[in-house]
């Protein structure tokens, strides 16, 4: 579904990412652990093009997207991003911000858009917040939205980029059971948290990203009990499992 | 000889001088709205990435910025006839004069808007699979264009009172048809202060009315 092929990133002089490899496949969870600033923003933010690999291949879905001939705008809607801090569009309805996508990149009508978009904020636990505006919503309620807006678009991946962040912590459950639910239907999964039990429980592999290479790339349950690796023992030591 | 203050002078010489001002308000609407389409567009040039396109909005925003509307009013409609044979209508110039003037300031409240928008609006956009012109047009623009909004109604009141130096092409707006009265009948005293009442006027109502508008859209989007 996603493949990552000898990735490098440099911004400016400093090499970020030095040759990172990752082969995700469909329906498959990957999670993605790493120290602060080891470029586990960089590796999805490169899938989805908002970052310019310095060099490497990606192929999403088999579409190469450093190939100029590739349409990086479907590439995108294909394995779509939800954020740290939602980003959702201030100036629109939840609703909107939900059926934006569809009907202007998929080309769907709106009443189509709506009714896939009532049924995605149903999922999400939020169908009567359909006429809010993003700023009446709690942060856990925000982040539901993103995903709602995300699972629109019919994508075949979604990458997650430490969705529970910017939560209170009374909030992160309730992002967490969707995006296990989404799991447990089959969505492939890109997920990049410090959200440990998340990884274990429903991850199918965990990789650990440490100067700029991924160390190590396992199943979660040898992964968090046997980390031969002393940088990720280190690593997990550090963080509350 | 004693001066003294005729009240009857205001009132003889309202009439005409209401002409005047609607004179001065088509200026006002007409080059803001063209202003507004110079604006947007060399605003949006100043954000490109292509470097020759940035220059030349940085040209044309320096250039009117750095020179007196009056001698751009001067040079516009005396100047270049002499080089090609041809002078505008004066109610021409005069709009244009106000646009490409207002322009030059719009561009700059329009970039600092869009820059103003969070980077994680334009990566959200992206990231569902809209183009870049699409993502300035349904999720920068809107956002940004609220936030334009005090800053462009600070422009209208300016254009609206620089309106009054193209008295000096023969415009005959609100300032100029005060000047023809004065040339009669030598009230200056009351003539120019009525005119400056009537510009008063409506500064103030065009205050008015976008404080009401900016709290509507408060209320509707957030
Ligand atoms: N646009 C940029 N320009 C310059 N440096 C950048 C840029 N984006 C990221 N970096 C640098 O690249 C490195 C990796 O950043 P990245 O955001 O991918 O880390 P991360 O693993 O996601 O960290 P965190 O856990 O803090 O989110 C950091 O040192 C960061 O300072
Ligand atoms: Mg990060």
């Amino acid at each position: 579904m996603i493949s990552i092929r000898n990735l490098h990133k440099s911004f400016g002089k400093v090499e970020v990412l030095r040759g990172v490899n990752i082969e995700v496949a469909q329906g498959e969870v990957v999670v993605i652990v790493g120290p602060s600033g080891s470029g586990k923003s960089t590796v999805l933010r490169c899938i989805n093009k908002l970052e310019e690999p310095t060099s490497g291949t990606i192929l999403v879905d088999n579409f190469d997207i450093m190939d100029k001939s590739t349409d990086i705008n479907m590439v995108r809607t294909e394995a779509t991003m939800v954020f740290q801090h939602f980003n959702l569009f201030p100036h629109m309805t939840v609703l909107e911000n939900v059926t934006l996508g569809p009907m202007k990149v998929r080309g769907m009508g709106r009443q189509d858009a709506q009714k896939i978009g009532r049924s995605l904020l149903a999922k999400v636990g939020l169908a009567d917040k359909d006429s809010n505006y993003p700023d009446q919503l709690s942060g856990g309620q925000k982040q539901r939205v993103a995903i709602a807006r995300a699972l629109a678009l019919q994508p075949k991946a979604i990458l997650f980029d430490e969705p529970t962040s910017a939560l209170d912590p009374e909030l992160v459950g309730e992002v967490l059971e969707v995006m296990k639910q989404l799991a447990v239907e089959g969505m492939t999964m890109v997920v990049v948290t410090h959200e440990m039990g998340f990884a274990q429980e429903v991850a199918d592999r965990v990789l650990f990203i440490d100067e700029g290479v991924v160390q190590v790339d396992k199943p979660p349950r040898e992964f968090f009990t046997n980390p031969e690796h002393p940088r990720l023992k280190d690593f997990l030591g550090r963080v509350v499992c | 000889m004693a001066f003294n203050f005729e009240p009857a002078v205001i009132v003889e010489s309202i009439p005409q001088l209401l002409k005047g001002a609607e004179l001065t308000i088509y200026l006002t609407v007409g080059g803001l709205f063209f202003g507004f389409i110079l604006g947007a567009l060399f605003g949006l040039m100043k954000l490109s990435p292509s470097w020759p396109v940035r220059k030349i909005a940085g040209f044309y925003i320096e250039t009117i910025r750095g020179t007196p509307m009056l001698v751009q009013a001067m040079f516009l409609y005396f100047g270049l006839p002499m080089a090609f044979g041809f002078r505008l209508p004066a109610m021409v110039a005069g709009v244009i004069i106000i646009a490409v003037n207002s322009g030059a300031y719009i561009a700059e409240i329009v970039r600092g808007a869009v820059q103003s928008i969070n980077t994680g609006q334009m990566e959200a956009g992206r990231s569902i699979g809209l183009n870049a012109l699409q993502t300035m047009r349904y999720i920068i623009w809107p956002q940004a264009f609220r936030r334009m909004l005090p800053p462009l109604g600070n422009q209208f009141i300016i254009s609206l009172k620089d309106t009054s130096l193209l008295m000096i092409i023969g415009v005959g707006e609100l300032l100029r048809t005060g000047d023809e009265i004065v040339a009669v009948n030598f009230r200056a005293f009351e003539v120019y202060l009525a005119c400056g009442l009537i510009y008063l006027t409506m500064t103030m109502s065009i205050a008015k009315v976008l404080k009401i508008v900016e709290k509507r859209m408060k209320i509707e989007g957030r």
